[in-house]
């Protein structure tokens, strides 16, 4: 992956926004609505999918792994590493497929990813806990993030609207 | 290697992403409550993976029970479906079931997510690495039924 | 996409649908219900399990509605204010007045319901704990042991100053009236503890006994220690003790099973007494006789209690007693189905028949 200058910068930008809004979404205590360990309004992924689209898989995965890394690390809290990583990389995946699909949406790649990324965090918490038991959780998990995923989505197109005549988008 | 630019407005395929999440919430959830029942139900408490307490549900009538896990002080009493606040102070009824009444975790998930009344229902303390769960049938053939006295 | 949309309907329809037939003995209902100053645990089976459970619960307020100390409007609190006036009574009271004369007489005054005021006395009904002075329980046992029911056409009167409670046979007779319910809703097992009245119908699920543990009286801040455990199927179970209820008074404990020869709590070497019996057809208000029985065989004490059940054999019933010299005493009937807790340190002996 050879990057620009433009490139790098960007995606240290998005990497700095992307922690910028996983920090910001904590002052939306969403689990006091839903008190479920794992719910979140995933705004992060707003980042996630920008890049995605507007960069390329390969910085999109640079710019998630940079945040992950460095949210544990502000957080002090190593054990939180697992369930970012494994939730953010299966929404990646879960997202760099649905994009290739022409028919669907930035709202269905939205949806798509935040599922995912619910799924990755339960199989993160299984995998901590030794036990099946956070799976339990996963159903309600799933229908919220429907709804996340439908306003990370709504952010995201936005998003591309608001930057459709910029040569950000243009690369 | 970008993608082409994004559908800005919603298609039927994403109503096709949108039912695939929602079957599988259903199914998992089916899964989950097939044989779900509130039958000679027992209590199995897991800390750090490994098992700590096992009780029947009956027991947390008389007194609640506390546990430390990782830092953490978690207290597990009884509760009815739908309410949140321990048996004692409720004159009410309804399904017996329990619930985490007093954590000093940060995030207090345990607590606000309420009571449990089924088998297979768990409640999972993440700081704590606490886990709460309902075992349901007949668990021991050696458990007692009922308390006399 | 139809198609697609079809197949993933076609899953959501084939998982959700796996659950489909009902096993009649894992159909089952439990409900907690907090009536008559204690805690009820309801378990009942079968296809109409929810609607069993719910009717038992139905009973046991109406019940509790007729038969309160503690709601001024029950039918017994308006015999106790009527003060000596002749009231009509329903067919429950009747019934529960009529038995409580049974077993007061059959008891030699053991058993008593107009036991209440020196109850009240002790603070017992309102948990104002207090010893009460000589004086005052000499004059309140007076009214008790004068305690007779006038029975005419038009109804009930108690006498001057009289009170009752049947907190001593109410859960019982509640526990007569759900097996009534049980068979009505063709319930083919359940599990129903009234506060230490069990009621174990049928049997398990799988055809075992129900298993059902008599608390130590020793150790009752610990969960599950059992002085031994019965196996029971179709039977009433009820235990009295004077763990259940004291409070302590320079030093000296003060229980709530209050002796109507004395007027103090019983003293009469026994920690608890449980008495069994048969819940099934024909077996009458066997739950009331077991209630009325825990109390009244408390307060005789070892020897009493045995030869009372040996002289009234039209009345059948199986005892455990655990004594405060640390035996446990069983009668015959009982010896296959009672295992002593061996951890419980007790000494178990099979009571001469």
């Amino acid at each position: 992956m050879k990057l620009t200058t433009k490139q790098l910068t960007l995606c240290a930008l998005l990497a700095a926004m992307a922690l910028a809004l996983s920090y910001l979404e904590n002052l939306f205590p969403l689990s006091l609505a839903i008190p479920i360990p794992g719910v979140k309004l995933g705004l992060a992924n707003i980042v996630t999918v920008f890049a995605l689209y507007a960069l390329g898989l390969g910085e999109a995965c640079f710019i998630l792994l940079a945040r992950c890394f460095l949210g544990a690390l502000f957080a002090g809290n190593l054990n939180a590493l697992i369930f970012s990583l494994l939730g953010a990389l299966s929404a990646m995946g879960a997202m760099a497929l649905l994009s290739r699909r022409r028919g669907l949406s930035i709202y269905g790649v939205s949806i798509g990813g935040a599922a995912a990324h619910n799924c990755g965090q339960a199989a993160a918490a299984v995998l901590t806990l030794g036990s099946a038991a956070p799976l339990y959780y996963l159903p309600v998990l799933l229908a919220v993030s429907l709804l996340t995923g439908g306003l990370t989505g709504l952010a995201s197109a936005c998003l591309f609207q608001g930057l459709r005549h910029t040569d950000l988008m243009k690369g | 290697m970008k993608r082409p630019l994004p559908k800005l407005r919603p298609t039927a395929w994403d109503g096709l992403v949108v039912l695939c999440v929602a079957a599988l919430a259903v199914a998992l959830a089916a899964f989950q409550w097939q044989g779900g029942s509130s039958q000679g139900l027992t209590a199995v408490v897991s800390i750090d993976g490994a098992e700590a307490d096992r009780f029947a549900l009956q027991d947390l009538l008389k007194s609640p029970r506390t546990y430390t896990a990782s830092g953490y002080t978690l207290e597990v009493a009884a509760a009815l479906r739908g309410d949140a606040s321990p048996l004692d102070h409720v004159k009410s009824n309804g399904e017996l079931g329990l619930q985490v009444a007093h954590s000093d975790c940060p995030t207090q998930d345990c607590v606000r997510i309420g009571a449990i009344t089924r088998s297979g229902q768990s409640i999972v303390c993440l700081p704590a690495r606490f886990i709460l769960r309902l075992e349901g049938g007949t668990p021991d053939p050696d458990s007692v039924d009922a308390v006399l006295g | 996409m139809k198609r697609l949309t079809a197949y993933v309907l076609l899953l959501a329809l084939l998982l959700t649908g796996c659950g489909g037939s009902v096993d009649p003995d894992e159909a089952q209902e439990s409900i907690q219900v907090i009536a008559m100053d204690t805690a009820m645990l309801i378990t009942t089976y079968g296809e109409r399990s929810p609607a069993a459970a719910y009717a038992c619960e139905d009973t046991i307020r109406d019940l509790e509605a007729k038969l309160s100390r503690t709601d001024p409007d029950s039918e017994v609190s308006r015999l106790n204010a009527a003060g000596g006036a002749v009231l009509e009574v329903g067919e429950d009271l009747g019934v529960l007045l009529d038995a409580a004369a049974y077993y007061q007489f059959t008891t030699g005054g053991a058993f008593n319901i107009a036991i209440a005021p020196l109850a009240s006395a002790w603070g017992f009904t309102e948990d104002h704990f207090r010893v009460p002075s000589q004086e005052e329980i000499s004059g309140l046992l007076k009214l008790v042991n004068g305690f007779s029911l006038q029975q005419t056409p038009e109804g009930v009167a108690l006498g001057p100053g009289q009170s009752i409670d049947l907190g001593a046979i109410a859960k019982g007779y509640a526990a007569d009236k759900i097996v009534q319910v049980l068979q009505e809703y063709e319930v083919p097992r359940a599990n129903i503890n009234l506060g230490g009245n069990v009621l174990a119908y049928g049997t398990r699920p799988g055809g075992a006994p129900w298993r059902v543990g008599i608390q130590d009286p020793k150790r009752t801040d610990e969960p599950n220690a059992f002085a031994g455990v019965l196996e029971l199927e179709d039977s009433f179970a009820v235990t009295s003790g004077g763990y259940q209820r004291y409070f302590e008074e320079n030093g000296k404990r003060y229980h709530h099973i209050l002796d109507p020869a004395t007027g103090y709590p019983a003293d009469s070497g026994l920690a608890s007494v449980t008495v069994v019996a048969d819940c099934g057809e024909g077996s009458g208000l066997s739950g009331m006789m077991c209630d009325a029985l825990s109390t009244a065989l408390f307060i005789m004490g070892e020897e009493t209690a045995l030869d009372f059940r040996r002289n009234w054999s039209g009345l059948p019933f199986e005892l455990v007693l655990i004594t405060e010299d640390g035996r446990v005493v069983a009668t015959g009937g009982l010896a296959d189905r009672f295992t002593l807790d061996e951890s419980s340190g007790y000494t178990y002996e099979e009571a001469a028949s």
